[in-house]
């Protein structure tokens, strides 16, 4: 309990105008979710409250039974009553832990259901904002917290109001019995007071160490290859456990603060007990209650040393805020693309692409500045450009995986930003140099554009780009799941063109999608594509001559810009054009054309 | 995952605090002291004193009460020390042994991507730190508790006793069968959580290829069935745990309802006074009671939490016992060679390398180059004999690297991955990693030699201390100072995979330089292809095939390697256009 405090104050801890939004968001999350299932929750409510009446009527009833009984008295009708008031509250207690928790499993579902709906939503953009694992996170744990709010805020009310509900049982039998439990209050908030603030020191110490542990382990785990190439394993374990003797120290100091606390409160409890029951056998000397009164006071004194369960409550709540914040947080972040209010549907074409005016900006830097390019339709065209100019960006205008500032991008006259998008995305098609391993098997990746198409189509494809013949050495073939094939560079690749095949899309792009095939499989997966890319545009992001040089124009990307759109070998000539095929050497020097190390290029 | 497996763990993890545990116990026992007798001294209040019209009588015998609540304060005060005493060395041990086990098996499997688990892992030691605590103090309280109530009653009326002793009795079995049937569906239910970040992740770090692809709506509904299913499996739990109905009716209140329907006739026949019968329904629901509730609620959480936790742990570290060391050998020499070495990832796939056979004499200076992807890592792996070849043989001064002991073998050859293992020490630590018993001028001529001083300057010196996960160095930074590490080594043969790939082109050449004028074979994966300029061979590896030889050699030969250069022959591919055309 404690710790859960500490490290919940400590994350509250850090103010800031953002952290206070989203805990302000996080809020009106939570309050929400309670509204959805507004049914389930009356229902709660209603068992709650019949819960705290069986609370407080039960030590009366059972008073009532004790004196019938000493008085000689026939004890059958009190001890029905008090037994139907033992069988209610039992049965409501099963009833509002039941409820509760069917709440708080449909409340967390339904986060979990509208966060991956939006992660879809805000696309690759999203993924800069909240990356893999992050978003992952706040799926499986933070949208755990808020299912416990309404459980939590009523076992608050609950426990309050039982708590109150004592005293005034007390209050009701003597006011000297309220009183006397009264005074206990303040050394009890007291002692709260002291813990918090000697514990939270260690608390925080503890968990720094014990996060210091887990980092280490991370360190190494992410330096596995050195440690297995040097042979120091035994070392680097003993140089994570390092910190354990710290640990050590400090976990005893946290055991000997909680131990502090605990003494004093488990004296302090007992302690007003007696207090109330000396008080309560005074005045059953003086006649002013029964036996049964004086039973009853011990038990509604119980009840109101109940409240100690508050703080638990409170820490709970804390909790829950923090984990509505965090999935608020994504909840109300803005999709950068969005879908066209009134879409128009992908017009017929040849596949003519104009950017005009384009300009995208990628964490304040601009990337593309007033890009103006025109693809002919059916034309092959190579995007080059050095490192970093943005060519990928480029190209991913065209199926609006990103959207530009300013400007349009235009297909067959229409704006991409105006048609309806799933549409668009099944007549642009896009190969990566790393595609990712979606579906559950090799033959469900491919298919995953289309997933109707039929294994014929799949194999057809696969054939083209190279990669039937090592599909057919996994163990299933093409049923084979993805997670049990393990596979090269060069084989991702071809699973990746194979999809991109099996798209049957007007306009194509490679995204550097043969960088890891070698020579051989390069050519005749080039020779392959050729029939099919022959009747549909293409965009090709070219690292290497002869890629560029295969195309039949390159736009050749320069500071946000086409400096020229021109065929390879018109352009080859210039010195500086070469030079961006050799960028990843000394720039300065043109590898191409000083002598003695290069062959001269001919002329052309 | 087996809870007996999970049991095993936590008895042998605890039983060398055996001496602490009694300790604890034996103060345990003066904190339950006050439970014993509470309704007797209460019942001797009214009896001797309130109802007998002496109050002073009866104030005494509260003050008894009040006393022994002071001794029991005492004995909590007492407990705390020996609680640290039996929790900490448990979980330290429990740590110790979950990280041992990570550790060698993603040595061993070079899996990385358990870190997520691995963490999962240490943060569930900790709640086992906090779970074993609240068990040994809600055991104690429920013990003493239970023990206490009966104790009084026998002491009030021995009949009382035993009926109470039955119905709890009973109620504790109840509770047992329960435990099996909520440890199941918790269980379950857990697995259902895992599975939805295992159904979700390929798809959020695939995010790209299911957006271009349209399929967000297949996606979701993949994920929404995870979802569903595990919302499914909580909800069994959720009912399951309503099962605590008859534990609590059998163990709390049908002894109560017994008791006060006995009343009448106990108390006509003289058997029990008014005092007694108040002081057994004061056991009954101050001590009983509660401790039944906690024992359904409590109790039923840390146990079920416990037992699924511990039968996790149990699964992570399980070990394979360490293979035998191999041994140890002094070689004539640091010839590398391979012969007609294959390697496939595994029995299925196509060979990454194929047929490859390889002459590397002392002190030469070889550059890999090729396509990304291709295999230049995996060579690099066999030569360091970090895998197997399927066929072939690696041989070290002729001897098959297989034979070569494990100690002399990761002495003499040194491999520098792209990702430098930079850890939480000082400077100096690190540097001399691969040769704790380096001079300072030696470390200096390291650090001069691959250009790291202005590095170690900004840092604050060789003492000073680098943290935990980097310590804010940049890539680059951590590169050198995996290199000035591997400069100092007494490695003979040096392989560089991409390891200079975070360096700008002159720190590059600098780097390598160093190298190639150290002493030794020098094997680089090159990043860029100027790193291909500066060897004396070059091994261009265009997919599972590879050609070798000098850089002129291959510009002539391979097409591939011509276009990694940057070099584009204008006269040969018109010739291929005019024939084609």
């Amino acid at each position: 309990m404690a710790t859960k405090l500490t490290t919940t104050l400590t994350q509250f801890g850090g103010s800031d105008a953002s952290a206070d939004a989203h805990r302000a968001s996080g809020n009106r999350l939570l309050w929400r979710t309670l509204v959805q299932a507004r049914i389930r929750a009356g229902l709660l409510v209603a068992v709650a409250l019949l819960g705290i009446a069986t609370t407080v009527l039960l030590p009366a009833v059972l008073a009532a039974v004790i004196d019938a009984a000493l008085a000689g008295h026939a004890i059958t009708h009190a001890l029905l009553r008090l037994a139907v008031v033992l069988a209610v509250a039992t049965a409501v207690s099963a009833l509002d832990d039941l409820i509760g928790s069917y709440l708080g499993i449909a409340v967390t579902a339904r986060l979990r259901h509208r966060l991956f709906g939006h992660a879809l939503a805000l696309g690759v953009p999203g993924q800069r904002r909240f990356p893999a694992g992050d978003l992952l996170s706040r799926l499986a744990i933070n949208a755990d917290s808020p299912s416990n709010f309404l459980p939590l805020l009523l076992s608050a009310g609950t426990t309050s109001l039982t708590a109150i509900g004592g005293v005034v049982g007390l209050a009701l039998i003597d006011w000297r019995l309220a009183a006397t439990f009264l005074l206990g209050v303040p050394p009890a908030v007291a002692l709260v007071h002291r813990f918090i603030a000697t514990a939270g020191e260690s608390f925080s110490r503890y968990q720094q160490l014990l996060s210091s542990v887990v980092t280490r382990l991370l360190d190494a785990l992410r330096g596995v290859r050195t440690i297995r190439a040097s042979g120091t394993a035994d070392q680097e374990i003993a140089r994570i456990l390092r910190p354990l003797r710290d640990l050590r120290a400090t976990g005893r100091e946290v055991w000997m603060a909680q131990g502090e606390a605990t003494w004093r409160m488990s004296l302090l409890a007992p302690v007003i007990q007696v207090l109330v029951l000396s008080v309560g056998g005074y005045a059953l000397t003086t006649g002013d209650i029964t036996p049964g009164e004086l039973v009853a006071s011990a038990a509604y004194a119980t009840m109101a040393l109940g409240s100690v369960g508050l703080l638990n409550a409170f820490v709970a709540l804390l909790g829950c805020q923090v984990g509505a914040a965090r999935v608020a947080e994504v909840l109300d972040e803005q999709p950068e693309v969005s879908p066209p209010s009134v879409p128009i549907p992908v017009p017929p074409g040849p596949g003519r692409l104009e950017f005009n005016n384009v300009t995208v900006r990628v964490d304040e830097r601009v990337v593309l500045d007033h890009l103006d390019l025109s693809v002919p339709p059916g034309a092959s065209v190579a995007i080059v450009g050095r490192s970093g100019a943005g060519k990928s960006v480029l190209v991913s205008l065209i199926g609006r995986l990103l959207d530009p500032a300013e400007g349009t991008v235009a297909l067959d006259g229409v704006p991409v930003s105006r048609m309806e998008l799933a549409a668009l995305r099944r007549t642009v098609t896009y190969a990566f140099d790393r595609p990712a391993l979606v579906g559950a098997t090799v033959h469900d990746m491919i298919a995953y554009s289309r997933p109707e198409v039929s294994r014929a189509e799949v194999e057809a494809a696969a054939a083209a780009a190279q990669a039937d013949r090592f599909i057919r050495l996994l163990p299933d073939g093409y049923q084979t799941l993805l997670r049990h094939a393990p596979m090269s560079g060069g084989e991702l690749q071809r699973l990746g063109l194979a999809r991109a095949i099996v798209a049957d899309a007007r306009v194509i792009v490679l995204d550097d999608a043969t960088s890891s095939l070698d020579t051989a499989t390069e050519v005749k997966i080039v020779d392959a594509l050729g029939g099919i890319l022959a009747r549909r545009t293409s965009l090709v992001v070219a690292h290497r001559a002869a890629t560029a040089a295969r195309a039949d124009l390159v736009a050749w990307l320069d500071r946000g810009r086409i400096r020229v759109l021109a065929p390879h070998a018109r352009l080859w000539a210039d010195p500086s054009y070469r030079a961006v095929f050799a960028a990843d050497w000394d720039p300065e020097i043109d590898w191409a054309g000083s002598d003695g190390v290069l062959e001269a290029v001919a002329e052309t | 995952m087996s809870l007996k497996d999970g049991r095993r763990l936590l008895w042998r993890h605890l039983a060398p605090q055996r001496v602490a545990l009694l300790r604890l116990t034996a103060w345990s026992a003066l904190e339950a002291l006050p439970t014993f007798f509470s309704g007797l001294l209460v019942a001797g209040a009214l009896d001797r004193g309130f109802l007998a019209g002496r109050p002073l009588v009866g104030f005494g015998w509260l003050a008894a009460l009040a006393a022994l609540w002071v001794a029991g304060a005492f004995g909590t005060r007492q407990v705390f020390p020996w609680l640290a005493a039996v929790v900490e060395p448990l979980r330290d041990s429990l740590v110790t042994v979950v990280i041992t086990a990570s550790l060698r098996r993603a040595l061993r499997d070079q899996d990385t991507d358990g870190g997520s688990s691995i963490t999962q892992a240490t943060v569930q030691v900790e709640s086992v730190r906090a779970l074993v605590a609240t068990l040994l103090r809600t055991t104690r309280q429920l013990l003493a508790s239970v023990v206490a109530a009966i104790a009084g009653l026998a002491v009030l009326s021995p009949l009382l006793a035993l009926v109470v002793g039955g119905f709890a009795v009973l109620a504790v079995l109840v509770f047992m069968v329960l435990l099996r049937t909520l440890v199941d569906r918790d269980r379950r239910a857990v697995l259902c959580e895992e599975r939805i970040t295992a159904v979700a992740s390929p798809l959020v770090e695939g995010m790209r290829d299911v957006v271009v692809s349209a399929a967000e709506g297949r996606a979701a509904q993949q994920v929404g069935r995870a979802i569903d299913a595990q919302a499914e499996a909580s909800r069994a739990y959720a009912l399951a745990d309503a099962l605590r109905l008859p534990v609590v009716t059998l163990g709390a209140h049908l002894p109560l309802l017994a008791l006060l329907a006995l009343s009448p006739w106990l108390l006509a026949r003289g058997q029990l006074g008014a005092g007694q019968i108040v002081g057994a329904v004061v056991y009954l629901v101050t001590v009983l009671q509660p401790a039944i509730q906690v024992l359904v609620n409590a109790g039923g959480t840390v146990l079920v939490n416990l037992g699924v936790i511990l039968a996790r742990l149990a699964e992570v570290s399980a070990e394979r016992p360490p293979a035998p060391p191999a041994p140890r050998w002094t070689l004539p020499g640091h010839h590398l060679a391979a012969e007609h070495v294959t390697f496939a990832y595994s029995a299925h796939a196509e060979p990454v390398i194929r047929d490859l056979t390889l002459d590397l004499p002392e002190g030469i200076h070889l550059a890999v180059v090729g396509p990304s992807g291709v295999g230049k890592s995996t060579l690099a792996n066999l030569l360091a004999r970090l895998a197997t070849p399927q066929r072939g043989e690696l041989r070290l001064g002729g001897q098959p690297l297989d034979d070569v002991g494990d100690r002399y073998l990761r002495r003499t050859i040194a491999l520098i991955p792209q990702e430098a293992y930079v850890f939480a020490g000082t400077v100096r630590d690190n540097l001399a990693y691969l040769r704790p018993t380096a001079t300072d001028t030696e470390l200096r001529r390291a650090v001069a030699a691959v250009g790291l001083e202005e590095t170690i300057t900004l840092l604050g010196g060789y003492r000073a201390e680098i943290a935990p996960g980097g310590g804010g160095l940049s890539p680059g930074e951590r590169q050198l100072i995996a290199l000035a590490r591997t400069y100092l080594s007494p490695a003979a043969v040096i392989i560089l995979d991409e390891a200079t790939c975070h360096l700008d082109p002159v720190a590059e050449a600098r780097a390598e330089q160093a190298f190639a004028e150290r002493h030794g074979t020098l094997v680089v994966v090159a990043h860029r292809i100027s790193s291909a300029m500066r060897a004396d061979r070059i091994l261009v590896m265009d997919g599972a095939d590879a050609v070798l030889g000098s850089h002129r050699e291959l510009l002539a030969t391979s097409s591939l390697y011509a276009d990694l250069v940057g070099y584009w022959d204008s006269t040969a591919s018109e010739r291929v256009t005019e024939a084609t055309a």
